[in-house]
């Protein structure tokens, strides 16, 4: 009760404090808030980047790279992380692993086929096995996902749902694809993946979730290119034709049961590679590299070095900043170094002058918390006019948030610290002076 | 109430070491009316600051209402002078912006009593100095003289053991000087310890002891009207004799 009472007058005394300088105030707060602010903005980038998309299970997937390349001149990045069609459908008809997904990148334009409306949608093709809708845990809305491999069905994802459909349930209902008929048998809810780690490289970490997934085999049917990186020996006029010839586009991941799985599989490989070889078909040394979500974030270097960089540069401008807040401070606390004395001789201890001002300084943190996550959204959306590539990771979350008010707190206790011990180190007679 | 012996304070600079107290003792009984008097420089203030204790001292034994303050942590330090010890200031102190009450209410917010507490204590020190309905008013709406009863007002608040006033009446003018003069005899009547420190000789005769500090020592005291309070005050003029003697 006692300490609440106290802590109510201690607040009242900040808040006379800010009125009797509220420039001083306004400037310490705004030094504090751009410096929280930048770091801040900073940060919601780091987080976007750095961010484990599927937490539950990021150590049980696992992408796989072979350098199963026909001759002895591969292209420079060995082993590849794409693969041919054969060597994916082997790995993933093996029956290791709980799961398995293989697919790859495409394109068609999408329109209602009921629709007397000519409006075709530039859509993003998933063409993948049926694997991928568990194995990356996505959110049905509406029906589920298609169970074959071949067959003329397709999830939807939601933006297309909503550009189509306006968001019913359009489940049964008839795309045209590319002059191809398919049936929705699946509609996902809104699906962010930050970054996408299943398809990571190619500088499409932070790509949105696709428009469409379609069956792998069916895509390839109906000659649907690839959107991505491929390499080849062959030549192809087909996507069909991909089957068994040497073109390596597909990506391959696989959910081991648990991370100790890993071993398995790497034996599993490096058999297959080893047997490829005998039959000489395996020209480079055997070399199949595993790397589960986190490991393929890394590899793919998703977290951008410079955003690092700067945001070192900008946890020094924050020092600065506190430094030039406690200058500030220590201005104001010169200030009032009579009415500290005079609170000491009637009766207050070192210790209740330091409540005093600790409140006062977390006051001002709160409302530079505030301030500075004002200007980290206006320094993101700045950051987004002049790169469009950051919008879809320029996002403020929650957790982000939260530190951002944290950091404001901290920072705004640090710069008080010095001005505090300053103002309680001489003795009263030489305050009331 | 009041006890000191052998206090020394010693001011050091990188070159000058001054003793502002040399040796300085001292006994006040409780219901006596001191006043402090001596040249500027000879150490009065410093007395009063380490008396207060808002100051340190470097060597000696000071007790204050049988508590030795030796030692004493600042949370310790701090209570004593909040419960025991209330202080007029010669320029008042008062904080310009807060209103007559807040002023009169600090010290009772480190005593931590509840707020219907505070406003009674703060009602009743302020009627005790004729104040009572000047409660919202700021300091810079009153006179010099109703300014100072507000710090004596701010002062018993706390029902303190002894009163330490550093020349209360300093910045006003002799009217003033008078009403407040008159306020402090009320309350030593009313059985209140006080020390003031003065350069006015009337008001040093008023009182019922006048100590006098030459640099930084004890040099003369005189007992200017018996003190039907203070019992036993005879004996301790000869202990203050004899300290007077030996230093």
């Amino acid at each position: 009760m006692r300490s609440a009472s106290m802590f109510s007058y201690n607040l009242s005394l900040a808040i006379q404090s800010f009125k009797r300088a509220p420039t001083l105030y306004f400037l310490i707060m705004l030094t504090l808030s751009i410096g929280v602010g930048v770091l801040c903005a900073n940060l919601a980038l780091v987080n976007s980047m750095a961010s484990n998309p599927i937490p539950e299970k990021s150590d049980t997937l696992i992408h796989i790279s072979m350098n199963t390349w026909p001759e002895d001149n591969p292209p420079d990045e060995q082993p590849l992380y794409i693969l041919r069609y054969r060597d994916a459908m082997k790995i993933s008809e093996s029956g290791i692993g709980i799961r398995s997904a293989v697919f790859y990148a495409s394109g068609v334009y999408a329109r209602d086929a009921e629709s007397k409306s000519m409006k075709r949608f530039d859509s993003a093709v998933r063409a993948t096995t049926p694997g991928f809708f568990k194995l990356s845990n996505a959110p049905f809305a509406y029906g589920s996902a298609f169970e074959k491999s071949h067959g003329m069905e397709i999830v939807i994802g939601d933006e297309l749902n909503q550009k189509i459909f306006a968001g019913e349930n359009s489940v049964g209902k008839v795309l045209e694809l590319d002059g191809e008929l398919l049936t929705i048998v699946g509609v996902l809810k809104p699906w962010t993946l930050r970054p996408l780690f299943y398809h990571a490289t190619d500088g499409h970490a932070f790509s949105l979730t696709d428009d469409i997934y379609a069956p792998l085999e069916t895509a390839m049917d109906l000659n649907w290119s690839i959107h991505a990186r491929s390499s080849s020996t062959d030549n192809y006029t087909h996507v069909a034709q991909t089957r068994d010839r040497d073109v390596y586009y597909l990506q391959a991941w696989l959910e081991l049961p648990s991370s100790n799985d890993r071993q398995a599989l790497q034996s599993y490989l490096d058999n297959y590679s080893k047997s490829l070889k005998v039959a000489g078909q395996h020209p480079l040394a055997i070399r199949n590299e595993l790397h589960d979500v986190t490991e393929w974030l890394v590899v793919n270097k998703v977290v951008d070095h410079k955003i690092l960089a700067f945001t070192l540069a900008s946890i020094l401008f924050l020092f600065v900043c506190v430094f030039n807040a406690s200058s500030l401070l220590l201005s104001r606390f010169h200030a009032a170094k009579f009415e500290v004395g005079l609170r000491r001789a009637l009766g207050a201890s070192n210790r209740h002058m330091l409540m005093q001002g600790l409140t006062e300084s977390v006051l001002l943190g709160l409302f530079t918390g505030i301030v500075s996550l004002l200007l980290s959204w206006l320094f993101l959306k700045l950051s987004v006019s002049f790169l469009p590539d950051l919008a879809n990771i320029a996002i403020l979350e929650p957790k982000v948030l939260l530190l951002g008010m944290l950091i404001a707190l901290l920072t705004s206790v640090a710069s008080a610290l010095y001005p505090l011990y300053r103002a309680n180190r001489y003795t009263i007679s030489a305050e009331l002076k | 109430m009041l006890k000191m012996n052998n206090i020394s304070r010693i001011y050091q600079t990188d070159t000058i070491q001054t003793h502002a107290l040399r040796d300085f003792s001292l006994n006040v009984k409780a219901g006596e009316f001191v006043a402090v008097t001596g040249p500027s420089g000879s150490g009065k203030s410093t007395f009063l600051n380490v008396a207060g204790l808002l100051d340190n001292f470097d060597r000696g034994q000071y007790e204050l209402d049988g508590v030795s303050v030796q030692g004493l942590k600042d949370d310790e330090l701090s209570r004593l002078r909040n419960e025991k010890i209330g202080f007029i200031f010669q320029n008042y102190n008062l904080i310009p912006d807060y209103s007559i009450f807040d002023n009169v209410d600090m010290p009772l917010r480190y005593r931590g009593f509840n707020a219907r507490e505070r406003k009674r204590r703060v009602e009743e020190a302020l009627e005790k100095v004729g104040l009572a309905s000047r409660l919202k008013y700021l300091p810079s709406q009153l006179s010099g003289g109703q300014q100072q009863r507000v710090a004596i007002a701010r002062a018993l608040a706390g029902e303190p053991k002894i009163l330490l006033a550093d020349e209360p009446t300093g910045n006003l003018d002799s009217l003033m000087a008078r009403q407040v003069m008159e306020i402090l005899h009320d309350l030593n009547k009313g059985g209140a310890t006080i020390i003031m420190v003065t350069h006015d000789p009337d008001q040093a005769r008023e009182v019922s002891r006048n100590v006098q500090v030459i640099d930084g020592q004890l040099a003369d005291f005189r007992i200017y009207a018996p003190l039907e309070r203070a019992e036993g005050n005879t004996e301790k003029t000869a202990v203050v004799s004899a300290e007077v003697a030996d230093a």
